[in-house]
């Protein structure tokens, strides 16, 4: 245990925090004190042996909600009480349901912690697994998958694998909470790694942020972010600009020239030349603007406006409780301060789809129409509200096309209150979308077929 | 196992530590409770930062009227020397006892052979004058005299120069002092020891780290509710939260001095006295002397006076 606090504080003087040998003693004092039951405590206890000044103690609060994320093991989420309740019996007559291992496990198992939402327990493993590992070696961002894997084999994956082929009276809630552990275990390693990176170099630190899940992005790193997204976004506007040039030359229309000189005993008076009909795609972007998801929407949007030369006609909503339209917010030269403003209009309400889709097609169904590409972006967690699927039908058979851009992993689509599975078939393409390079490689096929 | 089950849990204690300052009227949150927690068991002094008024000081005072220990106050200022934090010897006393003494001398010496054999047994008589007996104990000796310990609070410590500071600091690493001609006292008990600071001047990062640091923001608007319930429980409950509101919103303007908890507290007091039941314009621009102490914060609040009211007046 001694060690991942060594790790932590490792992390804490990375980031310009002072700790003598006597403090970090202290620490393990306090440790052995407090234990890891209470976060807050935990968390208070810490910054009092730690951080010694106001201005360590709000860099101690950032590394410390970074390094001890408790909150991400939403194994088990409130909504899904009714199931779990469910579960109880069965759970009961486990051991006598004769899989052999369900009897006697150790106390850290794992399907057993993910199944008893066991918060702390899981913290503890996973850090434990992250030193086992030895993560803190991690440097580039291409071990993500690697120490992912290696850290969930190390906190027991193969038995949760086992008790999955053998238990089926938990095997789908079991399934559902691994894909969960997988994408929070991923989140961990990146965590780590942009840690590492804080000191990295500027160019390998931007090339760290453009692939890093944008909900991950620290807020120190804003202004590099904006940097990047403006960069992307002239480097799409050059390339299109070239392809469009390229297509406007055109080619001689060899039947029509002659059709229309007909009348000229064929000498070729009028040329026709093969027309490139320039296709100004209208985008009406509808962005989920509620908790991490806004992280990624907003940077949509801002991607979206900086493209104002090549996307003329972008109209923006977002919504997560009640759906608004943005764009005449997002004119300015200040977009960040305009996406704030947009944030607090619409963000932070009880997500519900339904309502949104509904509140869209009374604003502005009227206006989608074959040349309308219409963007969602958004985790499609609708807290189990009907996400109206219906309406989202008839956008798409208005729309010229529909994408929907998740930032979650696949492997969670569909579960716990994700409408994904049931929104997906009225979309020409759902793909998962978390970081600035997915946004970079969407907006640019979005252009490329635009042409 | 044993011991798990004669022992309360950590988090139990700070529970419980909280609570009992309640019952004391000190209305703290868990960090504060946290923080006495480890200053008991870790044995460690703690440093309490924060604004004037948040209640530092009183942290000290509940915490002595929490364990029954004897409440030891050092106030610091700039000049503070050993001989008042510490201890000094009692001259007066000292030269009775001479006085005495050479009375003595003809019968003490008699029969000495020679120089040497005399300063020999006046010799003997060294530890009469420097012993406890002389010695007039300051804060700091107390705490570390009082048999059941003490609760020891070295206040303002940034008002104390670096010279003290590092007298202070080799005090609180090990809870004892040599005092030359008497050797080391040690600590009878380990005191519990607050330090308090409005940050004048940076305090030193070796006495730091010697600390638990515990920084004491202004109260939000649930935990300064409370202490008002505690403190001014004549104050109904519409008023209180009105009012809390108010001086909550005053601290959001840019003042020289913030209202401190305990302008909070007289305002209350003076607003019950009024038999307010509500907070009014009028009524708010009479009292604001009572909130503000310089005339030009009180301009800075009267110009937004309205606005300030009517958002109080929609949180009770
Ligand atoms: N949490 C609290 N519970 C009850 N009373 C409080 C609390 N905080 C402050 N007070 C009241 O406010 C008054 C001022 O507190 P105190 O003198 O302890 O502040 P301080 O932080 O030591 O200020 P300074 O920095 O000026 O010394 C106290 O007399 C006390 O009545
Ligand atoms: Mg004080």
């Amino acid at each position: 245990m001694t060690a991942v606090l060594g790790d932590f504080i490792r992390t804490l003087r990375a980031a310009d925090i002072r700790i003598s040998t006597a403090e970090a003693i202290d620490a393990g004092a306090v440790l052995g004190l407090v234990g890891y039951d209470d976060r807050a405590v935990l968390h208070d206890a810490l910054s009092q042996v730690l951080a010694k000044t106001e201005g360590e103690k709000s860099a101690f609060t950032d590394v410390f909600d970074r390094f001890f994320s408790f909150t991400p093991f939403a194994g088990e989420n409130p909504d899904d009480q009714p199931d779990a309740g469910d579960a109880v019996p069965g759970a009961g007559g486990l051991p006598g349901g004769g899989t052999g291992s369900g009897q006697g496990q150790p106390a850290g198992d794992l399907a057993d912690m993910l199944l008893g939402g066991d918060q702390a327990g899981l913290q503890m493993a996973l850090a434990e697994a992250a030193r086992a590992v030895q993560l803190n070696q991690i440097r580039i961002f291409t071990q993500r998958g690697q120490f992912t894997r290696r850290i969930m084999e190390a906190m027991g994956l193969a038995g949760l694998d086992e008790r999955i082929d053998n238990d089926p009276a938990v095997a789908d809630r079991l399934i559902e909470a691994r894909a969960r552990l997988q994408s929070q275990v991923y989140d961990y390693v990146e965590r780590q790694l942009e840690l590492v990176a804080a000191n990295a170099g500027r160019q390998l630190r931007e090339d760290m942020l453009s692939r890093l899940r944008l909900s991950n992005i620290d807020r120190r790193d804003m202004a590099i972010m904006r940097g990047l997204v403006r960069r992307m976004a002239r480097k799409l506007i050059a390339l299109h600009s070239r392809r469009a040039r390229r297509a406007r030359r055109g080619q001689l229309d060899v039947r029509r020239t002659i059709r229309a000189n007909i009348e000229f005993d064929g000498h070729l008076f009028h040329t026709v030349w093969k027309k490139h009909r320039v296709d100004r795609p209208k985008v009406m972007a509808i962005c989920d603007v509620s908790g991490s998801v806004a992280a990624v929407s907003r940077f949509l949007l801002m991607f979206l406006h900086s493209l104002q030369e090549v996307l003329p006609q972008v109209r923006s909503f977002a919504f997560s409780g009640e759906l608004g339209e943005i764009t005449d917010l997002l004119v300015g030269d200040d977009i960040e301060a305009a996406l704030g403003e947009a944030l607090d209009r619409y963000g932070s309400r009880s997500t519900d789809y339904g309502r949104a889709f509904a509140d869209f097609a009374e604003h502005a169904m009227a206006d989608v129409d074959h040349r309308t590409t219409v963007l969602i972006l958004g985790d499609a967690r609708s807290n189990y509200g009907d996400p109206r699927a219906d309406i989202l039908k008839q956008i798409h058979d208005r729309a010229r096309r529909v994408l929907f851009l998740n930032p979650e992993p696949r492997g969670l689509w569909g579960s716990g209150d994700s409408e994904m599975k049931r929104l997906a078939p009225h979309c020409d393409r759902a793909l998962t979308c978390a970081s600035l390079r997915d946004l970079e490689r969407v907006v640019a096929e979005l252009l490329r077929t635009a042409v | 196992m044993n011991q798990s089950t004669d022992q309360v849990s950590p988090l139990a204690a700070i529970g419980a530590i909280e609570q009992s300052f309640a019952t004391a009227g000190y209305i703290c949150n868990r960090s504060i409770a946290t923080a006495i927690f480890l200053a008991q068991k870790l044995e460690k002094p703690l440093l309490i930062e924060g604004p004037p008024g948040v209640g530092k000081t009183e942290l000290a005072k509940a915490t002595a009227a929490l364990t029954g220990k004897p409440l030891i106050r050092l106030q610091c200022y700039e000049g503070l020397d050993e001989a008042k934090a510490l201890y000094e010897w009692k001259y007066g006393k000292q030269l009775l006892y001479t006085q005495v003494l050479k009375e003595k001398l003809g019968d003490l010496l008699a029969g000495a052979q020679g120089l040497k054999e005399s300063i020999a047994r006046l010799h003997e008589f060294d530890d009469t004058f420097f012993n406890e007996e002389f010695l007039e104990p300051r804060p700091l000796l107390k705490a570390l005299w009082a048999p059941e310990g003490a609760v020891l609070l070295i206040d303002e410590i940034d008002k104390s120069d670096d010279e003290f500071e590092a007298f202070l600091l080799e005090l609180l690493s090990d809870f004892q002092i040599s005092i030359p001609e008497l050797g080391t006292i040690k600590a009878k008990t380990i005191p519990i020891v607050f330090l308090t600071s409005n940050n004048t001047r940076e305090i030193g990062d070796a006495l730091k780290r010697r600390c638990l640091h515990l920084f004491i923001p202004f109260p939000d608007p649930a935990l300064e509710q409370r202490i008002i319930r505690a403190r001014v429980p004549d104050a109904e409950d519409r008023l209180r939260a009105q009012l809390v509101a108010f001086v909550q919103g005053l601290r959001g303007l840019d003042l020289k001095k913030k209202p401190a908890v305990s302008e909070t507290i007289d305002w209350a007091r003076a607003l019950v006295l009024l038999h307010a039941r509500e907070i009014e314009p009028e009524l708010v621009r009479q009292t604001l002397n009572v909130l503000l102490k310089f005339q030009d914060d009180i301009d800075t609040a009267e110009a937004e006076l309205h606005a300030l009211v009517a958002r109080a007046r929609k949180a009770g």
